[in-house]
């Protein structure tokens, strides 16, 4: 870390400019990426980031400059730099942010074996040993793609209310992207899992097995796999297809920003009005939860970029709205408190407001009590292809590893099951939830310039009642 | 700064590594992001920092390092890491040089400019006028210079500078329409013009009807046939062919779109994504993609090159080959001529979200946004809204039935990744579904 005197210097500097509110971050990034492309490692990335990003408030608009020259003159430049631009995008309603308490604390993640500590070789042994692992099994797997990372993140915050953060979180991830191959037909896939904490999370999550049952699971569906049947039927959805649910269809369309406009020309609006909270959307049974404070989630944090204490947020609650995600200024706009969602992906750019860890909170069924109620349908474990609109109301999930249901017992896998169903058809249709609450990682792309930030994708499996399926 | 990444370079060599490169980049660039008609915030970036590349008896590590008052002590740390890491038997070296470069320079006039707020003005004035409640958008004033030294003799730099905006006017939340503007030249800078087509098509698309599953003649505005050849460039890095994720794969010499359609690639023209030399330092220059249908070859660098048996295309990455900027050779039919061409069909305007449900097969689905417009006789009878595309891109390039005789340079957030010169484009058979209530 370099002086913290620097981040404060910043913002007395910035203070000494009658700026109506100023915030400095210092972040430092090491990060290790391992590049594993067809049994070859292509490349490993080394990576030692850092500066100080500046946001001042000034007159009512926002002004935002970043340096990596982490001397007194050049972070004086770039205070300068924050201030100027502000005064040169004057607003006609003045932007303001919710009071929010000055916070000093100082917090970590701990790492039982220190990312740091593990040789570089052992980290790349890791990354060869999943690749021959899958080789082992004897299937024609023409492309594998496997990438490692880890990234240790040291931060300082501090603003003209006087808080001062100090933090400190290790992250690691694992992403894979394969393609299984049969007398002509293909499946691929791809995954991606995500902790906070030490390289102990390489075992805890144990990477290499959920890496072998997926490429079981597409070799199965090659030789077994049927046409997926078509029509209104249930459909049982495993963990991966909740959490994508949870993060796409209901954490996108309670961002704030979105709900306001801000994010209109990239990622979009919503479906959402800001008078939408206390309309149903879903059956009784969705609770939806984004939660920074998960530990070991990937994108754990006990304060957000904005200095503000992070909690759970119930984003829909008994399938009702509940709670936008906030940071200061859409919270002021709506006559509310801040909930802790401002996060950037780096020092150079702004905070804004962000999901972290965002899954469909569990109940009391295990799987087989959710199948026993299904006379014909579905049971989608994972999903391959999705995508939704820009107001978050029209999704689509593919299936990758999906079964036919008859009589409450899994038979034959079925391919490519098709889900194109509106957001409140979705969740209007969930009639029960189990306990297998199961979390992946992604990356949650938005803003301009884009920033694609650590997330958590979870939930159990979930059953829904009498929905399209092609 | 061309001495620190000489000074880089040089230190790698010295310590055992056989090739390195450096590319020192600064970054000066400025942005406006605005919504609901104002700014929201103004960013600038003061940033300094040298990519580097090395390899050690075929150990390939890339890095950036960030604090360069200390680049020498970063330089002995990663030389000693990547003597530990693992040999890539695939790796095939880098161009050697001297290459000779073409002569650019940025526009002055975009050097010198201090504030952007007048584009912004414009652009938003533009969508107004045409009927829009509200935009939202960025504007940017790019500003990147590279001082580039490799260990096989290159010594180059770069100085690039361009002007970009992008605006998304809305009438409601269901009516809206897209707008860019792209220039190398401040005198080419049209940011009305964006601000006026966005607002024409949002005005346009108001009280849309829920859309109908089937297959369709369409329309496709230059940004959304945009979004069609930054896919096929994107999928054409060799690397992409090589980890699975193409639909080009073995498909060199073989039919992949219709005879209408003639893609190049080109670094080297103008562009707001031009630059001199590719992350070798080799110069950069066009390439023909597709000709009249027919896939002519893959985007590479010097490794995945000698891979393919063939030369560098000038398209480093030196993990994955990319392209610089995509243009699409323009067909001879006005744009009245391509939409009275459509009897019972659709326009499209944009989209996002493409996803692949196998990049082998290229089945894909995508989401139209903004102005989704049912056409009959050639003429626009309702705007859609809540449909999805759902189909092949290489079926969609073979049903390529006609290109517009004008190209625009189209580049947006996340769909297209970097330049495309595209006309409107007429495509046959095209797969629209839509969600269940």
């Amino acid at each position: 870390m370099p002086d913290p005197d620097l981040v404060d210097y910043a913002v007395d500097y910035a203070r000494q400019k009658r700026v109506a509110y100023a915030e400095a971050r210092y972040e430092h990034q090491t990060q290790e990426q391992f590049i594993l492309k067809n049994g070859v490692l292509d490349a490993v990335f080394v990576g030692e980031d850092q500066g100080v990003g500046v946001r001042v408030l000034v007159k009512g608009s926002l002004g935002f400059a970043a340096t990596n020259t982490l001397t007194k003159p050049e972070v004086r430049a770039t205070v300068d730099d924050a201030v100027k631009v502000a005064k040169a995008s004057a607003r006609k309603t003045p932007i303001t942010f919710a009071q929010e308490d000055a916070v000093e604390t100082e917090w970590s993640v701990p790492e039982r074996k220190r990312l740091a500590d593990v040789p570089l070789d052992e980290k790349i042994r890791e990354i060869g040993e999943m690749d021959k692992a899958v080789m082992a099994l004897r299937y024609k797997v023409p492309a594998r793609y496997f990438q490692m990372s880890n990234n240790r993140i040291q931060k300082y915050f501090a603003n003209s209310e006087g808080s001062k953060i100090h933090s400190y979180s290790p992250r690691l991830r694992l992403f894979y992207f394969l393609t299984v191959a049969r007398d002509g037909d293909i499946e691929q896939t791809y995954r991606n899992y995500g902790w906070s904490g030490g390289w102990d999370g390489v075992r805890t999550l144990d990477w290499k097995e959920k890496v072998l049952e997926e490429a079981r699971s597409m070799q199965r569906s090659l030789v077994e796999g049927k046409k997926s049947p078509e029509g209104k039927m249930d459909l049982v959805v495993g963990p991966q297809v909740s959490g994508i649910a949870s993060h796409e269809s209901c954490g996108h369309p309670t961002e704030a920003d979105r709900v306001l406009g801000r994010e209109a020309s990239q990622a979009g609006k919503s479906f959402l009005t800001p008078e939408a909270i206390g309309t149903r959307v879903g059956s009784g049974l969705v609770n939806v939860v984004d939660d920074p404070t998960v530990e070991h989630a990937i994108a754990y944090y006990e304060t957000d970029d904005e200095g503000v204490r992070a909690r759970r947020r119930y984003l829909y609650k008994d399938g009702i709205v509940h709670e936008f995600l906030h940071n200061r200024e859409t919270a002021a706009v709506l006559g509310t408190r801040s909930n802790g969602a401002a996060r950037a992906v780096n020092y150079n750019v702004e905070a804004i407001v962000r999901m972290a860890n965002t899954f469909v909170e569990p109940k009391d069924h295990t799987v087989e009590e959710l199948l026993e109620g299904v006379k014909l349908g579905v049971y989608m474990k994972s999903f391959m292809e999705w995508n939704i609109d820009d107001k978050r109301y029209n999704a689509k999930y593919a299936g990758r590893e999906a079964y036919l249901v008859e009589d409450g017992e899994v038979k034959h896998p079925v391919r490519n099951t098709i889900i194109e169903l509106t957001t409140p058809a979705f969740w209007s249709a969930v009639d029960a939830v189990g306990k297998d609450l199961e979390f992946e990682a992604g990356f949650c792309g938005k803003s301009d310039p884009g920033q694609a930030l650590d997330a958590s994708l979870g939930g159990p499996s979930m059953r829904l009642r009498n929905v399209s399926l092609r | 700064m061309g001495d620190l990444a000489a000074r880089i370079v040089e230190q790698a060599i010295k310590l055992g590594c056989q090739d390195a490169i450096s590319d020192v980049v600064t970054n000066r660039s400025y942005q406006i992001r605005f919504a609901r008609n104002e700014p929201v915030i103004s960013n600038r970036w003061r940033e300094r920092a040298a990519w580097l590349f090395m390899v050690h008896n075929k150990r390939v590590l890339l890095s950036d390092i960030k604090d360069l008052s200390k680049a020498e002590e970063a330089v002995e740390r990663l030389v000693k890491i990547v003597q530990t890491s693992k040999e890539n038997p695939e790796y095939a070296g880098i161009a050697h040089g001297p290459f000779r470069y073409a002569r650019t320079r940025p526009d002055p006039k975009i050097l010198a400019l201090d504030d952007g707020s007048d584009h912004v003005d414009a652009a938003i004035h533009g969508a107004l006028e045409e009927g829009a409640k509200e935009c939202a958008g960025s504007f940017w004033r790019y500003e990147e210079a590279h001082d580039l030294v490799t260990s096989n003799g290159v010594e180059a730099q770069d100085h690039r500078a361009n002007l970009y905006l992008s605006i998304r006017a809305l009438v409601s939340l269901e009516s809206s329409g897209h707008g860019i503007a792209c220039a190398t030249k401040l005198s080419q800078f049209d940011p009305d013009k964006a601000g006026h087509k966005a607002g024409r098509i949002a005005a346009l698309a108001k009280n849309p009807k829920s859309g109908k599953p089937g297959r369709f003649t369409v329309v496709l505005d230059p940004l959304i046939f945009g979004s069609v050849t930054d896919q096929v460039a994107g999928r054409l890095s060799a690397w992409a062919v090589l980890a699975g994720l193409s639909p080009f794969g073995k498909k060199i010499g073989k039919r992949v779109a219709s005879e209408a359609l003639t893609l190049y690639e080109d670094g080297s023209a103008d562009s707001i994504g031009r630059k001199r030399f590719d992350a070798e330092g080799v110069p950069t220059r066009k390439n023909l993609l597709v000709q009249k249908g027919i896939l002519k070859t893959y985007l590479h660098n010097t490794s995945s090159a000698k891979r393919f048996k063939t030369k560098t295309t000038g398209n480093a990455g030196l993990v994955f080959p990319d392209p610089h900027a995509i243009f699409c050779k323009p067909g001879d039919w006005s744009r009245d001529e391509l939409f009275s061409e459509v009897k019972d069909g659709l326009w499209l305007t944009n989209t996002w979200y493409t996803r692949y449900q196998s990049y082998v097969t290229g089945d894909l689905s995508t989401i139209p946004r903004d102005g989704i417009f049912r056409i009959r006789k050639g003429e626009v009878v309702e705007a859609w809204k809540d449909i999805r595309v759902t189909d092949n891109l290489l079926h969609l390039l073979k049903n390529i039935v006609a290109l517009g005789n004008r190209t625009e340079q189209m580049m947006w957030w996340g769909e297209v990744s970097v330049p495309n010169f595209v006309p409107y484009a007429l495509v046959k058979d095209v797969g629209v579904t839509k969600s269940a209530e």
